[in-house]
């Protein structure tokens, strides 16, 4: 078996008396989705963080692509790409201009239009950001993300605060860019959203990694202890009648 | 290369798509020019004549005469500096007196760029002159003034005012142009997202530092053209001077508007401090008005100040066509202030 494309090895960051992360290590594999689940605070947009060279490691070992991250940042900001949370662009610039211009910082021509097929907003290239919806703008995001062609894609709660649509929208964008063969990293709270991208999660809270498995072995494990759920197994949820009623067609555009 | 070209391309494409950059940079000095050349403040009510007493008299009469007219500005002088100052455009008529058989006789003396004052105050002279004769038997007969031409520069307001608001309109485009977008750039996260790239700060920030050098470029373009096409200002020395000192004017501001940058977490704070840099030197720098009439400490302290360097020599090649050497000491102290600034930029400005 190859070895694994992200290594992370007893990560500690403090910041005073607060333990952010505390002494967490995980694998991440080739071509997978990895998820890192948590309730807020819980340490996992500083893990994210970390790996991308945006803080300071404070002790432990991130190795990417067999490239040691606090070594050197430079050959990892190279081969990542990153998709922070609420980030935002230059606002003057129209899409194909940014992505151009991202693209010049990896030393790469790339074609704005064919990048913004991949996240269904070539008729948009002409926009600028801030005329994007929320949905779109992530998208857009994750498009930026890609310029590189990155071995390993960050995203860092890519749905938070979308509809539901969109949120369903920007899930099948994401499952396309697996199936092209990227590994991706992302952090989420939503756990529906876990079950349906990731082949792996690990769940954090308090700084800590409590559990990692694919989410059907978590939910089977919680199962054999005994665990019955409250509610009867229902063949629908609420979101379901919502897009029912509302259709699955996105409204931001 | 090519990227530090792209980076250069698209910051300029940022500032020109910027509506309320393009007004506040570059209309708004233009519209100060305009609204200042409507309203003449060089000038005042009376008119300056300058008076050469050469009868050898302390107080020859037609001279007390003159002196006792309230519409009249009158400065006594030696026939060279009055002449000069004729030349210059700061005297409407120039009157020598001298004796000859036993008479008073008047040479009047006019600039030739200044034909219509020249007419206006030797026909208010001359009138004065007549009256006084038909009232007095001291005088029986009549003192004709003599004209008199020489090549003289006509010096308006807004040849004086438009290279103080070149050199203000610098120093607004460094101190709030760089402090106000960079600390947006930081607030908004875009550098955030711009550090997990590859891109090196310094790049960024050369782009940012060329393009507005490039614009303050354009600036003094504008401010020039304009002046010359629409107001009829005279501009004695050459554009290619005025964007050197220009430039090196931007380097000193631009020095502070990163340190502001630097120290500021967000627009809120940027507007005092950028005031309480500005607003001083505004005032008592010479943008609008002469340093002339500063009292003298405060005329001193303020002469070391980076906005009147810039001011001085802005005016110095436009209005007496100065060369880069006739500025050198300005040059210098712009020099000492750009090293000053730069130095505090690189302590001060954080990327995060």
């Amino acid at each position: 078996m190859s070895r694994p494309i992200l290594e992370v090895r007893n990560l500690v960051k403090r910041y005073g008396d607060l333990v952010a992360v505390n002494d967490i290590s995980f694998d991440v594999l080739r071509q997978e989705v990895f998820g890192i689940l948590g309730p807020n605070g819980a340490g996992k947009t500083t893990t994210l963080e970390m790996i991308e060279t945006l803080r300071a490691i404070d002790s432990g070992e991130i190795i990417l692509d067999g490239i040691n991250v606090k070594a050197n940042p430079l050959e990892i900001k190279k081969r990542i790409g990153v998709q922070l949370q609420s980030s935002s662009f230059f606002d003057k610039l129209t899409l194909s201009e940014l992505l151009g211009l991202f693209g010049a910082f990896y030393g790469r021509n790339v074609d704005p239009v064919l990048l913004l097929g991949e996240v269904e907003l070539q008729d948009k290239h002409k926009s600028l950001v801030n005329q994007l919806s929320g949905g779109q703008k992530q998208r857009f995001s994750i498009a930026a993300a890609l310029v590189n062609d990155p071995t390993v894609l960050f995203l860092d709660e890519p749905t938070t605060g979308l509809d539901p649509q969109a949120r369903r929208h920007l899930w099948g964008v994401i499952k396309r860019i697996k199936d092209e063969g990227k590994t991706i990293v992302l952090t989420t709270h939503n756990m529906e959203e876990a079950e349906e991208l990731c082949d792996r999660v690990a769940i954090m809270d308090a700084g800590r990694i409590v559990s990692l498995a694919p989410p059907r072995e978590l939910v089977d494990v919680l199962l054999a202890k005994g665990f019955k759920g409250e509610r009867i197994e229902r063949l629908a949820s609420l979101e379901d009648v919502f897009l029912d009623l509302t259709g699955h067609s996105l409204r931001d555009e | 290369m090519n990227l530090k070209w792209k980076l250069m391309v698209a910051s300029l494409k940022m500032f020109f798509r910027q509506r309320e950059a393009i007004i506040w940079t570059l209309l708004l000095p233009l519209f100060m020019v305009l609204l200042f050349s409507l309203a003449d403040f060089g000038g005042t009510d009376r008119t300056p004549i300058g008076i050469v007493n050469n009868t050898g008299l302390r107080a020859d009469s037609v001279l007390t005469m003159l002196q006792r007219l309230e519409f009249l500005d009158v400065k006594e002088g030696t026939q060279h500096d009055e002449l000069s100052a004729l030349e210059a455009g700061e005297r409407d008529l120039v009157l020598v007196l001298s004796r000859s058989n036993g008479r008073t006789e008047v040479l009047a003396f006019g600039s030739e760029a200044r034909q219509q004052a020249f007419e206006l105050a030797s026909a208010l002279v001359q009138h004065t002159l007549d009256e006084v004769t038909f009232q007095s038997s001291a005088l029986p007969n009549r003192t004709l003034l003599i004209p008199r031409m020489v090549a003289g520069k006509n010096i308006t307001y807004v040849d004086f005012l438009l290279p103080g608001v070149v050199s203000m309109s610098i120093m607004q485009l460094g101190v709030f142009g760089v402090a106000f977008s960079f600390v947006s750039l930081k607030k908004r996260g875009i550098l955030r997202r711009l550090s997990v790239t590859p891109v090196r700060p310094g790049d960024f920030v050369t782009a940012q530092i060329v393009t507005r050098l490039i614009i303050v470029m354009l600036q003094i373009g504008l401010l020039v053209g304009v002046g010359v096409l629409v107001l009829d200002v005279h501009i004695e020395g050459g554009l290619a001077e005025m964007l050197v000192v220009g430039v090196l004017g931007a380097f000193v501001f631009l020095g502070i508007g990163f340190s502001i940058a630097g120290i500021s977490r967000s627009e809120d704070q940027v507007a005092p401090i950028a005031n309480i840099v500005a607003m001083p030197m505004i005032l008592l720098s010479g943008v609008f008005f002469s340093r002339g009439h500063l009292p003298g400490v405060i005329q001193w302290i303020t002469s070391f100040l980076p906005l009147t360097y810039l001011t001085n020599s802005m005016r110095a090649i436009a209005m007496d066509g100065a060369s880069i050497t006739q500025v050198g000491p300005d040059l210098v102290g712009l020099t000492v202030w750009a090293l000053i600034t730069g130095a505090m930029a690189v302590k001060l400005f954080r990327w995060e």
